[in-house]
């Protein structure tokens, strides 16, 4: 029997306690919050099970008639939708990441605990907003990739491809949140002597995971923009017939989607990290190599996007190149396999649910990994592209390795999270079904797809040599689903009627074990210091090699409560103001859709007032900003990280906007071109956008030395500047809209409007804050130890600026030279 | 938390730098102001300047490229700040260039190669 730790008995409620249904919805404690994404995720995973059943259902024999082909091509788009963005990765980053980060990295809560909360109420509504159209009868149905033009307006004249865009934009300003939330909570909130080479795996993970979602999300955020100026402002940023061209879609997409792969699959590497090591009673193997190749994982993600366009015909340099940094990323991917084998070799092993399901991850996301190195070779995937065995491909990714290393982690973490265990029984079944009928399901999807059966066809002829396997799958995927019930129904037994757990029930490895089960509110009495990696298992049994340790070990005792110390803890106070925020965007998005544009002005009335009143309450003007710089790990402000990583974000939109400029220049089919750009009042307009930067230093300084007058002077300054510059625009744009440069009018005039647009719609973000700010000095709220608050919005201001001075060259400067 | 664990947290790097690291004096502000008023103007002339026209693109590409660092170290205090800020602008920002490139190959010069030059 392992060492078993006491459990802490304390005065303080656990986190789960206290607060009836309001102090719920108006919660930000990262943990409760992570229990909402828990519980919409596992709502959904119930919601894509039943989509996946339909889908076998409908397959199980030849010409079925039981769905039509538009309810098929719905049920299939949103099996994906579902399984991707509101199970897989709401469970790993909103869940887990949520539950474990602080408690991993010894903190409190994340960086921005409100902000954390807004993210989950805009991903539930936006998950919403993504299903909406069930009622409709017209949830999307172009695939998950929604390819290009089949979605326009032309082909898609329903409302399923607007459900589909919207709903994602949504979600995607959900992730961006949650993930520049969680990057500065790792890089600055980490407990003292948790070094970068300290953290545990999973912390590495959810850093690279959160670093993907910033620097992915933007690309397909503007290929939904213009899907959305498409459908809605009869744009043609993805039509032939305008000289444009729907393999812009395509890029995007995969630009996102191939990072979106592992933004599924690096948590899941993490979990399971996390768990072997635990019940094989070893230290990971290979820890720096394991960090390292999650970093060349994400840095190569980037360049392997044209893998899923060999078929696009990009030429032999394209598909060469791609090819080449496809089979590259096997090679970090191999690192982790071997060093997850090695730590199980020689372990004292014990096979509990979560051990289990972690190594049937590396067995079937090995099955997964080999067919995707086929699928890197550009001659072999144009026979497979769109059959069944890339169905197989991704499942074994996705479903064996993704959705075993997740359940791998809920069988783990559930007694931290409930304070209970979860019934070992009922876990054993989950896992022996799951083993076997996903196995059954999805292995002989290679040979249907080697025979030649197209993925998403809604059914097939009876002479086609494909009868017997689908009927098999069929019938396996049932089987799998009742394995699933074993799952929900351990869940909730567990959850009423589980035995409790200790604070420590895994003898494990990490600080989130040092502290009770479920956890108290603020987390640890007192901020831990951390001395190695696997702090926690170096407390209880001092720095040696743990295998062979069991039961050898001296018992761990916790610290003890200290009433004083606890009252002395500051917890962030709830709000409500996440939740109107997102309930703004739904109806914004909603009203959208059905075209009731009063119902959108609420919602933005909503939005703004939300997001105004919420910053009154958040900032609190720098007023606790040396307390925070002094306890964070990097001695920095976390609101100046957060809009750094904000910016980085930002690169990623404007270089997509700005590629599009490029890329269309030369492909206007004439009308108006860049000869109709007006330089003399755009030379004015730099200018004074240029000099307002001058004035929003100034107002930085005089806030610094405590001159409020002419801070508040200059920031109103700047405000003014931007309004000229706005002004400008507004003139520039009537200019052309009387001369017949329409947004329509041709691939220039979309172009330009969007991305000239869009930074003047930066401008008036900027305007609308540096007047918040300038009311907030005239109320005397801000001096000099509060000065972050101009600093912070001076940062986004100066960015706005710079990307003026690329787009006053690049489109205007540069307007008569062509590009290709 | 044991004693060792205290000491030892000395050889992490747990820094308490401050992030507010001394700005500069508003005459250097202005100085730059200057500066990029003079670098646009620049611009502006290089693009009326027929005899510049074939050197029209490096000439503003370089101009642009000052005028974005100007900003970036001094007004945005790169030049002055922790370092984790310039890492976090500079990746994002090569990974923009990257995107902006491939795209650029992939349509402009790729595109004529690829099959019936579709792309």
């Amino acid at each position: 029997m392992a060492a078993q730790p006491k459990p802490l008995h304390i005065e303080q409620a656990n986190y789960l306690e206290g607060g009836g249904i309001y102090g719920w919805i108006t919660t930000i404690d990262h943990k409760r919050v992570a229990i909402f994404y828990g519980v919409t995720a596992l709502v959904f995973m119930m919601v894509g099970g039943l989509e996946a059943m339909l889908i076998r259902a409908q397959l199980i024999v030849p010409n079925n008639t039981l769905l039509s082909a538009d309810f098929y091509n719905q049920i299939f788009t949103m099996h994906g939708l579902t399984m991707i963005f509101l199970v897989i990765m709401p469970l790993e980053t909103g869940f887990f990441g949520n539950f474990l980060i602080p408690l991993h990295i010894g903190a409190r809560d994340v960086a921005f605990p409100r902000l954390n909360a807004l993210s989950y109420w805009i991903f539930l509504f936006g998950a919403i907003s993504l299903n909406l159209g069930w009622l409709f009868g017209q949830a999307p149905n172009g695939g998950w990739f929604g390819y290009a033009n089949l979605t326009e307006r032309y082909y898609a004249p329903g409302l399923n491809i607007d459900f589909y865009d919207i709903g994602l934009l949504v979600l995607g300003v959900s992730s961006v949140m949650s993930g520049l939330n969680f990057f500065v909570t790792i890089v600055n909130m980490r407990a003292p002597g948790m070094t970068f080479m300290r953290m545990p795996m999973f912390i590495w993970a959810i850093l690279v995971t959160v670093i993907l979602v910033l620097l992915a999300f933007p690309a397909i955020t503007v290929g939904l923009i213009f899907l959305f100026a498409d459908r809605y402002f009869d744009a043609h940023f993805y039509r032939v017939i305008a000289g444009a061209t729907p393999m812009l879609w395509q890029h995007l997409f995969w630009i996102f989607g191939h990072p979106e792969v592992y933004i599924m699959a690096l948590p899941a590497f993490g979990l399971i990290s996390e768990v072997i090591p635990v019940f094989s009673r070893k230290p990971l193997f290979g820890y720096p190599m394991m960090a390292y190749s999650i970093i060349l994982i994400a840095f190569l993600s980037y360049g392997v996007w044209g893998h899923h366009m060999f078929a696009t015909g990009m030429g032999p340099v394209a598909d060469s190149a791609f090819s080449i940094t496809s089979m590259l990323i096997a090679i970090p991917t191999g690192v982790k396999i071997f060093s997850w084998i090695a730590t199980v070799w020689g372990g004292r092993l014990r096979f509990t649910t979560a051990m289990l399901f972690a190594l049937g991850f590396i067995l079937e996301f090995t099955i997964g990994g080999l067919s995707g190195v086929m699928h890197a070779s550009a001659p072999i995937d144009l026979e497979q592209t769109d059959t069944y065995i890339v169905v197989a491909h991704f499942h074994y990714v996705l479903f064996g390795g993704v959705l075993m290393g997740i359940l791998a982690g809920f069988y783990y973490y559930f007694p931290k999270v409930s304070g209970r265990l979860m019934n070992e029984t009922l876990g054993k079944w989950h896992f022996w079904i799951t083993a076997w009928a996903f196995n059954a399901t999805f292995f002989p999807m290679h040979f249907l797809g080697e025979w030649g059966m197209p993925r998403r066809i809604y059914t097939y002829a009876p002479d086609m040599g494909w009868n017997f396997w689908n009927k098999f799958e069929s019938i396996n995927a049932f089987i799998l689903g009742i394995g699933f019930l074993f799952f929900f129904v351990n869940i909730a037994w567990s959850w009423l009627h589980g035995e409790p757990a200790s604070a420590d029930p895994w003898d494990a490895r990490t600080l989130e074990w040092s502290i009770p089960s479920p956890p108290p509110v603020y987390n640890f009495v007192n901020v831990p210091t951390v001395t190695s990696r696997d702090a926690f298992w170096v407390e209880k049994y001092g720095d040696v090699e743990a295998s062979g340790l069991e039961g050898e070990g001296r018992t761990y005792i916790p610290e003890p409560v200290n009433e004083e110390v606890i009252s002395k803890i500051h917890i962030p106070a709830p709000s409500l103001y996440p939740i109107l925020i997102a309930f703004g965007i739904m109806m914004m998005g909603t009203g959208m859709l059905i075209e009731w544009y009063r119902v959108v002005l609420l919602g933005a009335g909503l939005l703004v007032f939300g997001a105004v009143s919420m910053s009154f309450e958040y900032i609190n003007w720098g007023e606790d900003n040396e307390h925070q710089i002094h306890e964070s790990f990097l001695g920095l402000d976390n609101r100046k990280l957060g809009l750094w990583s904000f910016i980085g974000s930002e690169c990623v939109f404007f270089a997509s906007l700005i590629s599009t400029y490029m890329v269309y220049k030369s492909r206007n089919l004439g009308g108006p071109d860049a000869d109709i750009l007006n330089i003399p009042l755009t030379s004015f307009s730099t200018f004074i956008l240029l000099m307002s930067s001058l004035l929003m230093v100034l107002a930085l300084a005089g806030y610094q030395r405590n001159d409020k007058f002419w801070g508040t002077f200059w920031l109103l300054g700047t405000a003014f500047f931007g309004l000229i510059f706005l002004g400008g625009q507004v003139y520039e744009f009537t200019d052309f809209y009387m001369a017949g440069m329409h947004y329509n009018t041709n691939l220039f005039s979309q172009c330009f409007y969007t991305l000239v647009g869009f930074h003047g719609f930066h401008v008036l973000i900027g305007v609308t804050w540096l007047l918040v700010l300038a009311v907030a000095g005239i109320m005397g709220k801000i001096d000099s130890k509060r000065a972050i608050a101009v600093e912070v919005c001076g940062l986004y201001w100066h960015f706005v600026d710079i990307v003026w001075v690329v787009i006053f060259t690049l489109i205007y400067l540069m307007r008569t030279v062509k590009h290709a | 938390m044991s004693d060792h664990a205290i000491e030892d947290v000395h050889h992490g790097a747990h820094v308490h730098e401050t992030g507010d690291h001394e700005h500069p004096q508003a005459s250097v502000y202005i100085l730059v102001a200057v500066v990029l008023i003079v670098l646009t103007a620049m611009e502006i002339g290089v693009f009326y300047a027929p005899f510049l026209q074939v050197v029209l693109v490096p000439l503003l590409v370089i101009l642009a490229i000052l005028k974005f660092i100007l900003v970036a170290m001094f007004y945005m205090h790169l030049k002055y700040d922790n370092l984790t800020f310039s890492v976090l602008f500079v990746f994002p920002l090569l990974l923009a260039a990257l995107i902006v490139t491939s795209l650029m190959l992939l349509f402009v010069y790729l595109g004529r190669h690829s099959a019936g030059g579709i792309l």
